[in-house]
């Protein structure tokens, strides 16, 4: 225990000489969890709709006025002359809305008048939605202009949205980027270190020295652990002021799971840092590794039930995945062990595996030495 | 051969060498734009499927049961139980065993019966409100279909039938505009184009700037930098001859995960390949100029990793390559602005999805220039600095 603690301090002393890295260290995961849960929302607002109404009568008018009063859509001006497929090819708008001449007129003889909407659909999520909402704004202003009559209800379905009544993707994106945070720093800086010990050939002091492999890994990783918890706090304190955290009544099984999580990050760091012995190399492999793949698979943009089948099962080796589970577990739905007793179980096992590779990397060294 | 040429040719052989001799860097520079690509390319999919529904039937009639099977008959939907008691459904949603559950109330059919408006209950899992969001539409627009085709006197055209299969919307009576979607550039709505066209982007920039400030900074870290000052070479040779194999790479990088882009993904290219080609060269140099700054500020190649660490995912999570600029608060979209990424993204998708007419591409291309001019400009005079 001592020779761990007197491990963990070397590593503190040269930790507090690089300033610019403590800076990093403690700045990075506050500003890029705030860049990320700001800019990270899927639901659509403010989008360019452009406007050609060759009908020009009372009644397209309304129609159009329906359109410009939902958030969703912002009317733009179509430029004279111009075919909507030209506006839409450079970026004036997202849609293009056309009423047709006679639509007024077909529209009072009882004919369904046709409505296009051109959709730009580079981006085939937000058009499918662009499509759908346009679809219940028709709806809407035929109710509203009392053409249609509501649907005779014969069921009607009472909504209870658990958890987030508002539908927040804050929440979402908010616990989902404590996790990412947790898993990136951590990870990043235990390969560094590690692997600046092999090119600077100190990794034989550490050989040579009476350490054994299991006391020279958890002296290392002590500290940065230690470090992820000051992270954790403060993006804790971020989420409860930005991302509407709440604070969960039994924070037990989050706080195990979050020194698992991070002893996790930084075992897998160090995993990379042993087996590349090259810093620029290890951090490609923690970029891989544990950021994009964490970024991609974990759940953190889209459910893990959406990914396809081939590549799911990869994200049940991803710490992230079961660390963010237990965040939204406890602090959006404020379920306790019971819930989040099996990713625990997965996220413990995890950290073991990536330790014993450790080990066993450690251990082959020291007798190639 | 002026002595300029003949001192940066050198350099080059030199930086070549270094270059070939790292087998880890080259990995390094090829691994993004093949594996990374199709990674992300499937990953990413917002096609919510596989919705878990648990059914709480108090009722237990005929009618319940074909609500049951109106609702649940989306292909996004599975049934995974039917519980008795409501408790149950609510312990299997805590435990996340669920989705959404439905719970038919005992007096259902009676209440039909009597011709009054039957409440079901449907309580959804909202943690992820994206997902939710759809779930409840699915729901919505099933039961609208229930409605419309159930409710005695409402009337049933040819249409209406036909429309009563997809199960989605009842159809308008006559008068009610019809508005007729056409998606255009991805007809086939083919999820991946979108986000492989950003991550193409990314990964040229993103790579070009960590591979630069990699090389910047280990002269510096192994102390050669001070070898390479004593030279009669200028910095401007020197910066140059660091920097053209990095972008010689990047170039084939471009090309590699264009065509497989197009192999996996089938991503049409519509437009002008050099148009891309130009954009992708200049991404590089901007990439390749960050990467530079960020090496003159540090002293380490921690610290220079770390630093843009610090500095790409801003500029990724604002360049729009993965979620909508529109979406943003009105600051982030202006700050978007300076983000030399964005006019990359808006390139490359300008190209290969929409074949964008040259008035709508030069701006973003003079854009483009402006800024891996500047960023080059001031890595260069940042390096001679030092």
């Amino acid at each position: 225990m001592k020779k761990i603690l007197a491990q963990a301090m070397k590593e503190f002393r040269l930790f507090r000489r690089d300033k610019l890295l403590i800076l990093l260290a403690v700045l990075m995961p506050i500003v890029l969890m705030l860049l990320a849960g700001i800019t990270g929302t899927l639901r659509l607002r403010n989008v360019a709709l452009l406007v050609y109404d060759y009908d020009n009568t009372p009644l397209s008018r309304s129609y159009l006025e329906t359109y410009g009063a939902s958030l969703t859509f912002r009317m733009v001006p179509s430029m004279p002359r111009e075919s909507p497929e030209r506006a839409l090819a450079s970026w004036r708008g997202r849609a293009a809305l056309i009423i047709p001449l006679n639509f007024e007129r077909d529209f009072l003889r009882g004919a369904e008048p046709t409505v296009q909407l051109m959709i730009d659909a580079t981006d085939s999520n937000a058009a499918t939605a662009l499509g759908n909402y346009a679809d219940s704004l028709n709806t809407a202003w035929a109710l509203k202009s009392g053409i249609q009559r509501p649907p005779a209800k014969g069921v009607v379905l009472e909504q209870r949205l658990w958890y987030n009544p508002g539908l927040s993707d804050r929440v979402y994106f908010g616990t989902g980027g404590l996790g990412l945070m947790l898993i990136i720093f951590p990870a990043l800086l235990g390969a560094l270190t590690t692997a600046k010990e092999y090119e600077t050939g100190t990794i034989i002091q550490a050989y040579a020295s009476s350490l054994t492999a299991v006391q020279w890994i958890l002296g290392k990783a002590l500290l940065y652990v230690l470090i992820g918890l000051v992270e954790f706090v403060l993006c804790f304190v971020l989420g409860l002021l930005v991302f509407e955290f709440r604070f969960p009544t039994d924070p037990t099984v989050l706080l195990v799971a979050t020194v698992f999580y991070l002893l996790a990050g930084v075992f897998f760091g160090m995993m990379c840092g042993n087996a590349t012995g090259n810093q620029s190399a290890a951090i490609q492999a923690v970029q891989m590794g544990s950021f994009l793949l964490s970024l991609l698979l974990s759940g953190y943009i889209f459910a893990i039930r959406n990914i396809p089948v081939q590549i799911r099962w990869l994200s049940s080796f991803l710490p992230a995945t079961h660390y963010i589970q237990i965040v939204r577990n406890s602090i959006l739905r404020d379920v306790g062990w019971r819930t989040s007793f099996m990713p625990l179980v997965l996220l413990v096992s995890l950290a073991l595996a990536f330790f014993a590779v450790n080990v066993l990397q450690m251990r082959k060294m020291q007798f190639k030495g | 051969m002026p002595a300029f040429i003949r001192r940066y040719l050198a350099l080059l052989a030199k930086e070549v060498d270094q270059l070939r001799r790292n087998r880890v860097l080259l990995i390094q520079l090829m691994l993004p734009p093949t594996v990374v690509l199709v990674i992300f390319g499937y990953a990413l999919n917002p096609k919510v499927r596989d919705l878990r529904v648990g059914i709480v039937d108090e009722s237990f009639t005929t009618e319940s049961r074909e609500l049951i099977d109106a609702l649940t008959e989306n292909v996004n939907f599975d049934v995974k139980h039917v519980y008795s008691r409501v408790e149950e459904a609510e312990a299997a949603l805590k435990s996340l065993e669920l989705d959404l559950f439905l719970v038919i109330p005992a007096d259902f059919s009676r209440t039909l019966e009597r011709g009054q408006t039957a409440d079901v209950q449907v309580i959804v899992d909202a943690v992820d409100a994206n997902t939710a969001q759809i779930a409840k539409g699915y729901l919505e627009m099933a039961l609208e279909g229930y409605n419309s085709g159930n409710i005695a006197g409402a009337p049933t055209g040819a249409r209406r039938r036909l429309l009563l299969v997809n199960a989605t919307h009842p159809a308008p009576p006559p008068g009610v505009p019809d508005v007729q979607s056409a998606y255009i550039y991805n007809p086939g709505l083919v999820t991946s184009w979108h986000y492989v066209t950003g991550v193409m982007s990314i990964i040229m920039f993103i790579n070009a700037s960590l591979v630069a400030s990699a090389l910047a900074v280990k002269e510096k870290e192994t102390g050669t930098i001070e070898q390479l000052l004593m030279t009669p070479a200028q910095t401007g040779e020197m910066l140059m001859a660091k920097t053209t194999p990095v972008f010689a790479v990047m170039m084939v990088v471009l090309f590699l995960s264009l065509i497989v882009g197009m192999l996996v993904f089938g991503l049409p290219v519509r437009g002008a390949v050099w148009l891309f080609a130009l954009a992708g060269a200049l991404a590089a140099l901007a990439g390749i100029g960050i990467g530079v700054m960020v090496a003159t500020v540090s002293k380490s190649q921690q610290q220079a990793q770390l630093l843009t660490f610090f500095v790409n995912p801003p500029l990724t999570l604002l360049s729009g390559a993965t979620s909508p600029i529109e979406n943003m608060p009105d600051l982030f979209q202006k700050l978007s602005y300076i983000d030399p990424l964005r006019y990359m993204v808006t390139i490359v998708r300008g190209v290969t999805l929409k074949n964008a007419p040259w008035s709508a591409l030069w701006p973003n291309l003079l854009a483009l220039t402006i800024f891996s001019i500047i960023l080059f400009s001031i890595s260069a005079w940042r390096f001679r600095k030092q």
